[in-house]
């Protein structure tokens, strides 16, 4: 028998978490983890939204219930371990518990990314029955002004109903937090109350400057001295919390996320509501379509799709007009 | 003992990759190790295991229990497996 070197994380591995499953995918026989997008429209419209999501934004292509299906079936198939469904607001989706429920069925694990203002009891126990790995609530601000300041049309009272309601129902939470100049501060406040209402985990990163915060970045945007306290806010309760509640933080900026990213894709797709495919969020580059296109099709291509010449000179471009990420959500085929 | 419940084992050309879904962290494992947790999948015991391994692979137990004790402490220390849930 050969002599067992046994488990090595793969290059890169300890980076977090907001783009997960790092990884050198182009080992991989099928992506480790599916980002979906499964509606553009919510019931929010949030100063900072990536996907400019908000009432009356679903797009007009959005997939239909038996090619929804049909890519949950590709998922299960190709052994996909980790499914998100996210948006827009997912739960308003017509086939959101289907879905869920499909794909919790066929052995992935699924994340749910919410705003939290659908998760009544009977929703939450139908998320704890199907099985849900967690379910991520957007939560960015400690208290009613600042929660409302971001989340424009949000209800912070609605939202800490809704984590009750998980927590009672048994559900594991994950807290996600946008830091802002006008909230930077808080951010004790806000690990306090993320472990309050009983999550397990604790995620958060600089904002970025794309989608709705390339128009509202001067209200948005914290200073480095705020992030420098940030941080170091995090690191203390990092330790006071250890044993109780993960904090997950990634100081790194947008810019030099994508230039790690060029040369370290993740095996990671993002699928958008009406089925394309996205190397990135935070990129205009679609490689595949699935619609037209298998699964294991997109996969096959999007090691190539990384090497576009085009995707390299877009991410050194940004280096010079960080505005270009206004641009993403003018796709662009690779 | 089992995959802890968070972890994803799937197998790959080179061997397999586990996928901690919790901290989000991707394992390589060679062809070996592969073969390991996908013996573990069953349920078995480290006892069971290394015995099963040892008929395998046609080698002497000593060897492939020191291996494979190697391996799960690893795993364990990394809070990839677990006692098997009753
Ligand atoms: S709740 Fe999420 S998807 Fe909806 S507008 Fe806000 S950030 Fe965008």
């Amino acid at each position: 028998m050969t002599q067992i070197t046994g488990v090595t994380p793969l290059p890169g591995s300890s980076i977090p978490v907001s783009t997960p499953a790092t990884t050198t995918s182009g080992m991989l026989r099928a992506p480790l983890y599916v980002a979906w997008q499964v509606t553009n429209e919510c019931n929010l419209a949030c100063m900072h939204c990536i996907e400019e999501s908000g009432p009356g934004k679903a797009f007009k292509d959005e997939l239909s219930k038996e090619q929804v299906f049909d890519v949950l079936r590709q998922i299960a198939e190709n052994d996909v371990p980790y499914l998100s469904f996210s948006g827009g607001e997912p739960m308003l989706h017509p086939y959101f518990f289907e879905m869920v429920e499909y794909a919790c069925s066929h052995g992935t694990q699924v994340k749910v990314e919410t705003n939290a203002h659908y998760l009544s009891p009977e929703a939450c126990a139908r998320l704890k029955a199907a099985g849900v790995k967690a379910v991520q609530v957007s939560l960015d601000g400690a208290n009613p002004e600042s929660f409302g300041r971001m989340r424009v049309r949000g209800n912070f009272h609605q939202v800490i109903e809704g984590l009750h309601n998980l927590h009672e129902a048994g559900v594991p939470i994950e807290i996600n937090h946008s830091p802002t100049g006008f909230n930077a501060h808080e951010i004790a406040n806000m690990v306090d109350l993320s472990a309050e209402v009983g999550a397990d985990s604790f995620y958060t990163g600089r904002t970025m400057y794309t989608g709705n915060a390339v128009k509202t970045w001067a209200k948005l945007n914290a200073t480095d001295e705020q992030y420098e306290q940030f941080f170091a806010t995090l690191r203390e309760k990092t330790e006071q919390y250890r044993g109780r509640m993960r904090i997950h933080f990634h100081e790194m900026g947008l810019l030099e996320e994508l230039q790690y990213r060029l040369h370290h894709p993740a095996a990671l797709l993002i699928v958008l509501p009406n089925g394309l495919v996205k190397l990135i969020n935070a990129l205009p580059f679609v490689c595949g379509d699935l619609r037209r296109q298998s699964l294991t099709e997109i996969w096959a291509h999007f090691q190539q799709a990384w090497q576009d010449p085009r995707v390299a000179a877009f991410v050194h471009a940004l280096e010079q007009d960080p505005g270009k990420t206004a641009m993403l959500h003018q796709w662009i085929s690779v | 003992m089992q995959l802890g419940k968070y972890v994803k084992f799937r197998e790959e050309k080179f061997g397999g990759v586990l996928f901690e879904t919790q901290s989000e962290k991707v394992y390589t494992l060679n062809p070996t190790a592969a073969a390991i947790i996908r013996e573990l999948g069953s349920g078995c015991d480290a006892t069971e295991l290394t015995q099963r391994l040892a008929d395998r692979f046609q080698a002497p137990m000593d060897t492939i229990e020191r291996d494979v004790a190697a391996l799960i402490a690893d795993l364990r220390q990394k809070g990839l497996v677990e006692d098997a849930r009753s």
